[in-house]
């Protein structure tokens, strides 16, 4: 299990910084969801998620760890209304140069 | 004076965010309404910074009651206390010109609500003592100033807005995994306890866990996004170009401070024994960054954009003061941070100022050239500002500027000294420029300025503190000093954050 996440988290980590570095605004604003995921995933990755025990409890028996639970689920909605907010103004700025080539988005430059 | 007071500079803007909303189909009764919240919040966080200081010990809440590893802690230390009153000074400023600017921005419903989360924003990076819920704060930022940026009279506007937020929400989304892995290494995120474990381990010399360099590199590149330090500097000019004056002022001068007060936190609390290391890369992209952006502000056209690069300047001594260290050298660095934010966002304002008296709203040089010769007035405030700016006397810019640089003297780093001073003479250069292309230049064949505009009031204060604390500066330094020495001191810290340990 440890090394399908690991594996999981590296090829999510991968796919979001190719992404990320295209030309097309679009495909790059998705690689930032995909980075974002990863790190959900990673998150997930570092608490003991699959143990019976509480952390807290002073018993035997395989740990379980809930605050990086917590921590993604927090991260999760934040991410989620950023990502709305980011496509939205991704909209309106397509609209207007009617490409998503970044190279062609260049009236702020002077 | 209760503990729980320690969160009321977050919780007022917050609740008066929630009602500015509500308020939103009587725009008179909403400005009124978040002018009338800044007012308390401001005297609040006054409050605490009498109290810190008079107590000596900081003020510490624990949310909802549960101690300190386990639950979030809000921490008013000496240092938090002077940056909420700085940044909820200049907001309250920027609120006052936004009431009376004539932006578009003004006519949408929710400038001033998200005016009000930026501020609660700013406020809890300053108080948090979380490294998570510094995160959460961050976005809180990142997110409110992208949307004010967008309500933009520019064009350009949305642009600007999406270009930022990609940045800052890459920024934020690496303090998430910084938090990931701290987590993983030490198994807390509470900055007290986090500080005590990392210098256990450090002393006891073994090998640090394996994802902690890492973590830290991660809190450093974050930081130097926000602060818009050297290399990542890249989205500022444009961004701050295109956001409305009230905006533009704000992200200038406070927004960029989060950066620079999350470097005296890592160097001073966090990763204390890793200091001399971290202190190295600080005064390397410090350095770069005076010299660079004093010649990228030279070759501007643009007044907002001018002031813009400046900023990368400012923060560069900012960075040398921390990378200097000691307590002269944090100490230069505080009084930099709010004597900066003093005249950042009163240079910003008279541009906006002039770009609003203008006929096409641009503050561009070409658009204002010799616009100067009908705005006598704010002449006089923007040549007070330049001066304050390049560090003359007897204003504050010169206080902070020599503080830098007796701490530089105290580190006997003659050859960063040297660069910096020459670089430091730019700021002279390019203002004065600028000042002699609106004022002094006579302005072309049908050139006049429009009859409404922007007020004066807000831009005036602030030239009015600066020469206050140019001319009184002894208040500021001694609480600066104080502050520093505070913070050179984390075991004080932890102790009030973490009695049982």
């Amino acid at each position: 299990m440890d090394i399908i996440i690991s594996f999981a988290i590296a090829v999510l980590f991968a796919t979001g910084i190719y992404q990320l570095l295209r030309r097309n605004v679009v495909r790059s604003a998705l690689g930032l969801v995909i980075i974002s995921n990863a790190i959900n995933l990673f998150l997930l990755a570092i608490g003991a998620y699959d143990g019976t025990v509480q952390s807290y409890a002073k018993a035997i028996g395989v740990r379980s760890d809930a605050l990086p639970l917590a921590l993604i689920l927090t991260a999760i909605v934040i991410s989620m209304g950023g990502f709305a907010f980011t496509f939205a103004m991704l909209y309106i700025v397509m609209r207007r140069y009617k490409t998503a080539d970044i190279d062609a988005i260049t009236e702020l430059k002077n | 004076m209760n503990s729980q007071d320690a969160i009321l500079p977050i919780a007022i803007p917050l609740a008066g965010a929630g009602v500015a909303m509500l308020l939103r189909g009587w725009p008179k009764a909403q400005r009124l309404w978040t002018f009338g919240i800044l007012m308390a919040s401001l005297a609040m966080c006054a409050n605490l910074l009498n109290h810190v200081f008079s107590s000596g010990k900081p003020l510490v809440f624990q949310l909802g009651g549960w101690a300190a590893p386990f639950g979030i802690s809000i921490v008013v230390d000496a240092l938090s206390a002077i940056m909420i009153v700085m940044v909820q000074f200049v907001m309250l400023m920027g609120c006052i010109y936004a009431l009376d600017a004539k932006d578009i921005a003004k006519r949408y419903s929710v400038f001033m609500p998200l005016f009000l989360t930026l501020t609660v924003g700013l406020t809890g990076v300053m108080l948090t003592g979380d490294t998570f819920n510094l995160f959460v704060f961050m976005e809180l930022i990142v997110i409110s100033a992208a949307a004010l940026t967008a309500m933009s009279d520019d064009r350009s506007g949305t642009e600007a807005a999406f270009k930022y937020f990609y940045i800052s929400q890459l920024a934020t989304i690496f303090l998430l995994l910084a938090n990931g892995l701290i987590y993983m290494s030490y198994g807390t995120l509470n900055m007290a306890d986090l500080a005590i474990r990392i210098k256990t381990d450090a002393l006891a010399g073994g090998p640090m866990p394996p994802m902690f360099t890492l973590a830290m590199v991660c809190f450093f590149a974050t930081f130097m996004i926000k602060c818009a330090a050297f290399p990542f500097h890249f989205w500022q000019p444009d961004f701050h170009a295109a956001a409305p004056t009230a905006v533009s002022a704000m992200l200038s001068s406070v927004v960029v401070k989060s950066g620079v007060y999350g470097f005296i936190r890592m160097t001073t609390l966090l990763f204390e024994p890793f200091a001399p290391q971290l202190q190295q890369v600080l005064m390397l992209i410090g350095a770069i960054g005076v010299i660079y952006g004093g010649f990228s502000a030279f070759g501007t056209h643009h007044a907002k954009r001018m002031f813009a690069y400046s900023t990368l300047a400012q923060i560069g001594f900012m960075l040398m003061g921390i990378g200097w260290g000691g307590t002269l050298g944090i100490a230069a660095a505080i009084v930099f941070m709010v004597n900066h934010a003093l005249i950042k966002s009163a240079m910003l304002m008279l541009s906006g100022y002039l770009a609003s008296k203008a006929q096409i709203k641009s503050a561009s040089f070409e658009n204002i050239k010799g616009l100067g010769k009908y705005l006598p007035q704010s002449g006089v405030l923007f040549f007070i500002g330049s001066m304050a700016l390049a560090g003359l006397p007897p204003l504050n810019g010169f206080v902070s500027k020599m503080m830098v640089f007796r701490a530089g003297i105290e580190a006997e780093q003659w050859a960063w000294l040297a660069a910096i001073g020459l670089a430091s003479l730019l700021t002279l250069i390019y203002t004065m420029r600028a000042f002699q292309w609106v004022w002094f230049v006579p302005p072309a064949a049908g050139v006049k300025a429009k009859k409404d505009g922007d007020s004066l009031f807000a831009p005036t204060m602030l030239i009015l503190a600066c020469v206050v604390l140019g001319i009184w500066g002894e208040s500021l330094v001694s609480i600066a000093m104080q502050a520093s020495e505070w913070v050179q001191q984390p075991a004080a810290y932890i102790a009030a954050v973490n009695p049982a340990k």
